[in-house]
């Protein structure tokens, strides 16, 4: 775990608060139960657990896709019922289980820049924004490709890139991993370190264990919708 | 080996929703619409659907439907004027008639075809094979209904995504608005092409149409309970129709 002391400016021990957490998508069968959580945005917190035992729907719920049946969720102290999807995606990047959902141009460079290019901001940084990008996640070859033609890898990293275009805060991955070799989960594995260097905390969702162990600063374990285990790794 | 017993057969559902329907669409006049609404939500009733959940299942589509009705009351200029803004009048009781003709015929079709839901897709496609339908055609039938709602899903996933991009749809100018929305429609488009080609593939693997004839296992049979529901929608059909044209 992150000692509390050598705080700096814009760290904060408790950028994603919950409280009381309770999900269902029918009603009875709770998949969420009663969870509470404080996410630092200086760490890089793993949740690990069987399948259906909560972790994608917990993400879903962080990031305001589905609504709690109740409990509380805040940004920053503000409680995302209050927020707009946008607003959180601004704040926080969310990669999906399947990359596929979030490709919505033609190509690659496209898939980077539209975002920018639809806040009205100049073409120039926009461009080096997208060099910097694809040179980082080694896309620079498939820049004129078409994004749903890709390799299950090369779209991971395309929809990685694609979050971080924005200036987020924090970082919710949900199996980023999966479909990626060794050489380039290494590669994954040096360039999320070196984000969260930069300041940017990380939730990710992983059943990876040699990832985990690279990684993670703080493990929680769900079952049944349960937090069963939490320390650090 | 016959369906399960006192289960109401899968080609009565499609007859009862058949003949709604075209009374739906013949009918044009709002109190004969009205009471076809409620009949349809009285079947549904009666073949076991939760009329709550089935009306939230079509709240994103009346949303659709209240608006082209808005279009459709604010380009019809016949009738006398209800809103006018100076010597331009923008809402005509003509208009305002079609619309909600519109309206409640769009909810008796939506929520007679809701009756078939009641189905699986095994036993629609049964039906339709037993009603002579060649079975490629009614396998194509049930599959496309089948989509209908994953689609839906997809939109909606696709609007969350795009916003969880940091794109505020509801604060950006319009003309980027239908921009963005544009891009929305690529991934829906290609991923049902990509769908219908993975299914094809899969079900080519699978040995469809490896045989000239195929047979079934399951048969469908008709019960005393089918033949009564047939005649009195027929003959309700027939009556209503004379009643209504004379």
């Amino acid at each position: 775990m992150v000692s509390l002391v050598n705080l700096k400016d814009g760290d904060d021990l408790d950028f994603i608060s919950v409280k009381n957490l309770n999900f269902h998508y029918e009603k009875g069968k709770y998949i969420i139960k009663n969870i509470n959580l404080e996410l630092d945005n200086r760490e890089i917190t793993i949740i690990t657990g069987s399948n259906g035992s909560g972790k994608t729907t917990l993400g879903k719920l962080l990031m305001g896709i589905l609504k709690p049946i109740s409990g509380e969720i805040s940004i920053q102290r503000k409680n995302i019922s209050q927020m707009t999807l946008a607003e959180i995606g601004s704040k926080i990047g969310y990669l999906f289980q399947n990359p596929e959902k979030q490709f919505f141009t033609h190509s690659v460079q496209e898939e980077l820049s539209f975002v920018l290019k639809s806040k009205g901001l100049e073409l120039e940084y926009i461009n080096k924004k997208v060099d910097n990008l694809l040179q980082t996640f080694q896309l620079e070859h498939l820049r004129e490709s078409f994004p749903l033609k890709l390799s299950h890898g090369e779209k991971q990293r395309l929809a990685i890139a694609g979050i971080l275009v924005n200036d987020i805060e924090y970082l919710i991955l949900d199996e980023p991993t999966t479909g990626l070799d060794m050489k380039r989960k290494y590669i994954l594995t040096d360039k999320l370190k070196e984000l969260n260097k930069k300041g940017i905390g990380m939730l990710i969702i992983s059943h990876d264990n040699e990832f985990i162990k690279l990684l993670a600063d703080r493990k929680i374990k769900l079952d049944r919708g349960e937090i069963v285990e939490d320390g650090g790794e | 080996m016959k369906m399960e017993e006192n289960k109401i057969d899968p080609r009565t559902k499609l007859i009862i929703v058949l003949c709604i329907s075209f009374l739906a669409i013949i009918v044009r006049d709002l109190v004969s619409l009205f009471q076809l609404l409620i009949l349809t939500l009285i079947l549904s009733i009666f073949f076991g659907k939760n009329f709550k959940s089935s009306f939230l299942k079509f709240k994103s589509f009346l949303y659709i439907i209240f608006a082209i009705a808005i279009l459709q009351s604010l380009f019809s200029n016949q009738g006398t004027a209800v809103f006018s803004i100076g010597k331009f009048t923008l809402i005509t009781d003509y208009g305002l008639k079609r619309g909600l003709e519109f309206i409640l015929r769009m909810m008796i079709v939506a929520f007679s075809a809701n009756i078939l839901a009641t189905s699986s897709s095994r036993e629609i496609i049964q039906g339709f094979v037993q009603m002579g339908m060649p079975y490629e055609l009614a396998f194509m039938v049930a599959t496309g209904i089948r989509f209908l709602p994953i689609m839906r899903d997809e939109i909606r996933d696709s609007v969350i995504a795009i916003q969880l991009r940091g794109i505020d749809l509801d604060k950006i100018p319009i003309r980027e608005r239908i921009n963005i929305y544009s891009y929305i429609f690529m991934p829906i488009v290609l991923g049902s092409i990509s769908k219908a080609e993975k299914l094809a593939i899969s079900i080519e693997m699978r040995g469809f149409r490896a045989y000239d004839s195929r047979t079934s296992y399951n048969q469908l049979s008709m019960s005393k309970l089918d033949y009564i529901l047939i005649s009195i929608i027929t003959v309700f059909t027939t009556v209503f129709l004379i009643l209504y044209l004379y």
